[in-house]
């Protein structure tokens, strides 16, 4: 009841103001004349009594305001008044504004642009019906203390799916590339090869037809296909009887069951089908076949902790039953949403946290024009406070004012971050999942909205305490003089900044040592100059593995005759491409049991892949061309898989039997030499062991052909692509790419981090930069009258500027020395950052400190040569 | 009486100024002057204490305002308890007096009560 007659009354106020402010100016005055009256009775003279009741009631405005304190709804009218007055301020000093907006928005620009980058990646909900419950189970291997996770083999999938209690459904797929035909130009199709537990897994069904069946998981019945949304318009113009036709995978008919929704998008990149993985009777005994991705969703009520336990307790029955296979392997659960951004999520959250640090160097120096306005404004504060302002309410006038530019800058903030984002998505790395997704979206706003207010209440809570703590009536008979104590306050602002740029820049200076050294790194062979082009002929074309031969001889053969290329060869899969294949083998004469056979790399090579990549021979000798169909079958082995497998060096004249997953023939031979170690996954991961088989002995439909170019490699796309072509039409050629292309795309996350890093750097040492000039320059200003003493005493322009740069430079080098240490803090943050080089690396934390003392070199120079300038006469004048 | 008079307890300057527009309205001075008198010159309210106190008992509905002639017929705005106002008062009152007993026990214990 009391409250509603509070917000009523404060309501009926708002609108009553006038009339209550005259009833209230009139009340009082007759309260005066009432109390001067009492003391006339009592026998005061008039003066006195006058005298003694104004000191009594204190000032009449300051009463009022007391009075009118205890509204709520002056309180509201006072923010618009703040609001209004704010404005007004803003536009008096356009020159503080801009500046102090443009370095707001720097700041909350970069802040908004990473949070995007997070949201989209890192926060956003997986599109999936209850996500949360959908976790990846993937193989472990334990190597030098680390745990990594891989792929894992049919075997292990069923015993997990078959055996554990704590999951609703479980399947497993991998990707797999072939070529659509019959749909006029022969296309490139990305099938998801998965087994029936995909959909209740995932929770979604076709729009159209039906699911697979059990029964469609075995090789022979798997000839069916579900396809995505965006492939039935495009190819089908969405027509409803689409179910039961028949499409040509690699010249195989696959008839189509199904649509899926048009939302319904899987992998997160995308695919255009789904298609039964079709294992055939021999499956368990791939169990050292990794290459299943296996996802599963949660029971209700199941904890992850629980669903790991189940699985360990699982896994550690395998490692009995299979010791040679499984023995080392272990298993993990994790949630799929974690499991997808893997280590890109600590990396972001660095990121984060670097950007935190650039907005607080903004905010610091926002505060530190504000506090050098403050004294400008003293005068302003105090005549105010003498008329009855209470000191909240100045310090709440300020807040507004702080408010308002901090909100201005948020506005002026989207612009620059959307600029940001849009060169994210174009220059950013493609294996960051949903990157391409980012965008300013109602979470974002929000936080740019937070950061905005957040930031207002840093940068001006300061200046507001200490500008209206005064005595009124002393700063008003003074004339304006900043104290000592503002000076320090500023100091100790600018040194934050510093030692704060100081650690952000040795921060992106570490991540560019670690990037330039990978880059200098060798991944094993030479990607200069070197062309490569995927090709996939239809089957149907090339009956045996001869028909197949005699095409890649025929094509290499054409391809060799070009005038710009230097040598040509086939592989498959390529190094850096991101494919990779693995097989199980035995050695001859060996007593591992088929089960439990160990497995390494395979790559199906001809003769001059090794000169044309420049990848050495060690031993042995290479393909030549008589390794054919017919011949002794050969294969060469990797220098590390040499050691590996062959610990006694006696790796040549062995005899090897490649097991293989479902759909290849065994391949099997022996081995004739030894070659360098190839970084297929990229100069930041080891080489894998590995073997290499001939083409020729191989016949494979799909391999990666890649030409050394004496020129740009890129020059050689055209000519190429209609060689192929004229050979079979049917053909399917992918977009050519140089090997250079490729090699910087396998560092595109570390080059990401980097250029994030070291832009947010830059922003900091601009700022501080920035901030150092403008407090040089302030003082500069204050103490024109003392160095015009000092000029006029005969300081020649040398000592000034010395004498002013002392300052500046004082400053920046506490920063500096604050900033060293804090950079020792990198270590642990930048941990997983950094290859081959330490977090407290001398040359580059040198090397920053040098460069950001020559900015405070320059940035104190400015000012103190326009302090060296002034006229002592016009200086004396000066107030 | 004390040479330096001493403020209203805090808080309970609102039911003093209740308790005064129970006995009769009242104006502004007036109301101080009769707390003054009443407390024989313990309790001194300025006008600094006065008036916010006024607009936030109004706002509570708790007192009205009214303007009257004066004993001296001068224009002066009176103020009246509300019914509202008189339970708020009896309710402090009650309040009040329960916790000054208790006060006043607590202060007058030895350590014979023990």
């Amino acid at each position: 009841m009391r409250l509603v007659n509070v917000i009523a009354s404060g309501i009926r106020a708002l609108f009553t103001k006038r009339r209550t402010e005259r009833e209230m100016e009139e009340e009082l005055r007759g309260y005066m004349d009432a109390a001067i009256e009492h003391k006339l009775h009592s026998g005061a003279a008039l003066e006195e009594a006058a005298r003694q009741t104004r000191i009594e009631m204190g000032g009449m405005e300051a009463l009022k305001e007391q009075v009118r304190e205890v509204g709520w709804e002056t309180r509201v009218e006072g923010f618009f008044q703040d609001l209004r007055f704010g404005l007004r301020m803003l536009r008096k000093n356009p020159s503080f504004t801009i500046v102090a907006v443009l370095a707001l928005a720097l700041g909350i620009g970069a802040n908004t642009a990473m949070f995007s980058v997070i949201e989209a990646v890192l926060l956003r909900p997986l599109p999936y019906r209850h996500a949360g419950e959908i976790v990846r189970v993937s193989s472990t291997w334990q190597r030098n203390g680390t745990l990594t996770s891989y792929s894992s083999s049919p075997p292990d999938f069923f015993d997990w799916r078959d055996q554990s209690r704590s999951f609703s459904s479980m399947f497993a797929y991998h990707m797999n590339e072939s070529a659509l035909t019959g749909q006029g130009e022969t296309k490139r199709f990305r099938a998801v090869m998965a087994t029936a537990g995909i959909f209740s897994t995932l929770q979604a069904e076709p729009t159209l037809g039906r699911e697979f069946s059990l029964e469609e998981n075995r090789k022979g019945a798997n000839h069916v296909v579900i396809l995505s949304h965006a492939l039935w318009q495009s190819a089908f113009a969405a027509a409803p009887d689409a179910i039961g036709k028949t499409i040509l995978l690699d010249s195989e008919p696959y008839t189509i069951i199904g649509v899926m929704p048009s939302d319904f998008l899987f992998p997160l990149s995308g695919s255009d089908a789904f298609v039964p993985i079709g294992f055939d009777d021999k499956v368990m005994t791939q169990r050292g076949a990794h290459y299943l991705t296996v996802l599963g969703r949660l029971k209700s009520g199941v904890t992850l902790a629980q669903a790991n336990d189940d699985l360990s307790s699982i896994m550690a029955q395998l490692r009995k039953l299979y010791p040679d296979k499984d023995g080392k392997w272990g298993v993990r659960a994790q949630l799929w949403s974690t499991a997808i951004v893997g280590d890109i999520r600590p990396a972001l959250l660095v990121l984060l946290g670097a950007v935190g640090l650039v907005a607080l160097i903004a905010c610091a120096n926002i505060s530190n024009l504000l506090l050098a306005r403050a004294t400008v404004r003293h005068r302003e504060l105090a005549m105010r406070r003498a008329l009855g302002a209470a000191r909240s309410r100045l310090i709440r006038q300020m807040l507004t004012e702080g408010l308002l530019l901090s909100l201005l800058a948020g506005a002026a903030s989207l612009l620059l971050a959307h600029w940001a984002l849009v060169s994210i998505v174009r220059f950013g790395p493609s294996d960051i999942p949903r990157l391409a997704t980012v965008g300013l979206n109602a979470p974002v706003l929000i936080f740019t909205m937070s950061v905005s207010i957040a930031c207002a209440m840093l940068f001006a809570l300061i200046p507001a305490l200490r500008s209206s703590a005064f005595d009124a009536a002393g700063l008003l008979r003074s004339s304006i003089s900043p104290t000592r104590e503002a000076g320090r306050l500023r100091g100790a602002l600018l040194v934050a900044e510093v030692a704060l740029s100081m650690m952000l820049l040795a921060g992106a200076g570490l991540l560019v040592r670690s990037f330039v050294g990978l880059s200098a790194l060798s991944p094993g062979f030479d990607p200069k100059s070197v062309l490569t082009m995927t090709i996939s002929v239809p089957d149907a074309h090339y009956k045996t593995s001869a028909a197949l031969q005699t095409y890649w001889d025929q094509t290499l053969t054409q391809l060799r005759a070009l005038p710009a290329v230097a040598s040509v060869a086939a592989v498959t899969p390529l190094p850096l491409s991101g494919d990779d294949f693995s097989s199980s083998f035995n050695i001859e004469g060996g007593t591992v049991p088929e089960k439990d056979e160990p497995s390494a790399e395979l790559r199906t090579a001809t003769p001059d892949y090794f000169r044309s990549l420049a990848i050495p021979l060690r031993q042995g000798r290479v393909f030549t061309e008589s390794d054919r169909l017919g011949a002794a079958r050969v294969l060469l082995i990797s220098e590390s898989a040499a050691r590996l497998f062959f610990p006694a060096g006696d790796a040549i004249g062995q005899k090897i039997h490649l097991g293989a997953r479902g759909g290849y023939e065994k391949n099997q031979g022996e081995i004739v030499g030894v070659v360098g170690d190839v970084r297929h996954f990229g100069v930041d991961a080891p080489a894998p062991p590995t073997f290499y088989a001939p083409l020729a002995q191989s016949g494979l439909d799909s391999v990666t052909i890649v030409m050394r170019a004496y020129g740009t490699p890129v020059a050689l796309t055209q000519p190429a692509r209609k060689i192929v072509q004229a050979i079979d039409r049917d053909a399917l050629v992918d977009e050519p790419v140089s090997m250079e292309t490729l090699f910087s795309a396998s560092l595109g996350q570390r080059r990401f981090y980097m250029m994030l890093l070291g832009g947010f750097a830059v922003l900091a040492l601009v700022l501080a930069a920035v901030g150092l000039y403008g407090v040089i320059s302030y003082s500069v200003a204050q103490r024109t009258q003392e160095v015009g003493i000092r000029v006029a005493l005969g300081a020649s322009a040398r000592e000034v500027v010395a004498l002013v740069m002392r300052q500046g430079l004082r400053l920046a080098a506490a920063g500096l020395a604050i900033g060293l240490v804090l950079s020792f803090l990198l270590k642990s943050v930048l941990k997983g950052l950094l290859v081959g080089v330490s977090a407290a690396d001398p040359a580059t934390l040198a090397i920053t400190a040098l460069l950001l003392l020559l900015v405070a070199v320059i940035a104190s120079y400015l000012p103190a040569r326009r302090a060296a300038r002034v006229d002592p006469m016009v200086a004396l004048r000066f107030d | 009486m004390p040479q330096k008079p001493n403020s209203v307890v805090q808080g309970t300057l609102d039911m003093l100024i209740l308790k005064t527009l129970a006995l009769e309205p009242m104006h502004g001075y007036g109301i101080g002057l009769r707390i003054e008198q009443i407390s024989k010159g313990v309790f001194q309210v300025n006008a600094g204490s006065l008036f916010p106190a006024f607009r936030r008992l109004q706002r509570q509905g708790l007192i009205n305002g009214e303007w009257r002639a004066t004993e001296n017929n001068r224009r002066a705005k009176y103020y009246l308890l509300t019914d509202a106002g008189r339970k708020q008062l009896k309710a402090e009152a009650r309040e009040w007096q329960a916790q000054s007993a208790a006060i006043a026990r607590i202060l007058e214990a030895t350590s014979g009560q023990l």
